[in-house]
């Protein structure tokens, strides 16, 4: 397995304490994947802007914990955008269209935050934070596995910790931000 | 002169039976009219009232409708706001994966030392 951590491997607890951003940018031209979605068994796409977002927390009830810490996590979000993709077969997705994807990440703004590259598995995953004027704007997540292709956008800033917290519930995985003994 | 003209206004002026079933012919010509107001004025009376009642009634069905659209998008976007937390969280989860098997050291008895 090659790793190339750009900043240590607590990058992912770091970002969470990245200060909430303001900036205008941080959201990425998303192709339609018309044609991956012909070809998926099972695909997600979610847009969620600033106006659906706040329609989606009027319906969070703030006397259930669960829903209280999902409008926490989000409190900095102004648009969340998530095209993911499941196929039957390995490596059936084109890679044009992830590389339209990236053209966009190399930009000035998006810092590579972290490569993880698992041979053994053959994902690879990259983190990408939108910084402008020193604070974070965006968060970009490029997911390539074998049977799956998962893109998210995340504007605005969303706070990891509790996002962490939500860990367990609604059938979010536990995301581990501390270094495990 | 005079004489003639008086007798002559006198036989003019003579009082006169009506003829045979006149009354009756009035008074079911009363009733007829009667009958006919009757029959005509309650739609006036009520048109409006029915019109405000149907606008009343449109008004609380619009409102109704929309309330209920609003639930149902309000309800679709937690939905599927909770659904991109989840895939965010499983993708950071493979990230995280990654990095900590990364760092882990290939052989145990180096740990710590």
């Amino acid at each position: 397995m090659k790793v190339r951590p750009r900043i240590p491997v607590l990058v992912l607890a770091s970002l969470a304490l990245l200060p909430v951003a303001r900036a205008a940018d941080g959201q990425l031209t998303l192709p339609d994947f018309k044609e991956l979605e012909g070809k998926a068994s099972e695909s997600v796409n979610i847009t969620l802007d600033s106006s659906l977002i706040a329609l989606a927390t009027r319906f969070l009830d703030a006397g259930k914990p669960n829903d209280a810490a999902v409008r926490q996590a989000i409190g900095g979000v102004r648009g969340i955008y998530v095209r993911n993709f499941t196929f039957d077969t390995n490596f059936a997705y084109p890679k044009e269209e992830v590389d339209q994807v990236r053209k966009q990440l190399s930009l000035p703004d998006w810092q590579p935050l972290v490569h993880v590259h698992s041979q053994k598995d053959h994902n690879d995953v990259d983190i990408y934070v939108c910084i402008e004027q020193g604070k974070a704007s965006g968060l970009a997540i490029i997911a390539s596995e074998p049977r799956q292709f998962t893109i998210v956008n995340i504007v605005g800033s969303i706070d990891l910790q509790k996002l962490h917290a939500l860990e367990g519930s609604f059938g979010i995985p536990k995301v581990s931000l501390e270094d495990k003994k | 002169m005079t004489i003639d003209l008086e007798k002559q206004l006198r036989d003019a002026l003579r009082p006169a039976a009506p003829p045979e079933g006149f009354a009756e012919r009035i008074a079911a010509r009363i009733e007829a009219v009667r009958l006919r107001r009757r029959r005509l004025s309650p739609p006036f009376v009520w048109v409006p009232a029915a019109l405000a009642a149907s606008l009343v009634l449109g008004f609380v069905a619009l409102h109704q409708w929309e309330l209920r659209r609003e639930q149902q998008q309000g309800l679709q976007a937690r939905r599927e706001l909770i659904e991109a937390l989840r895939v965010t969280g499983e993708k950071l989860d493979l990230a995280y994966r990654g990095v900590s098997d990364a760092s882990r050291p290939a052989n145990p008895d180096d740990a710590g030392t």
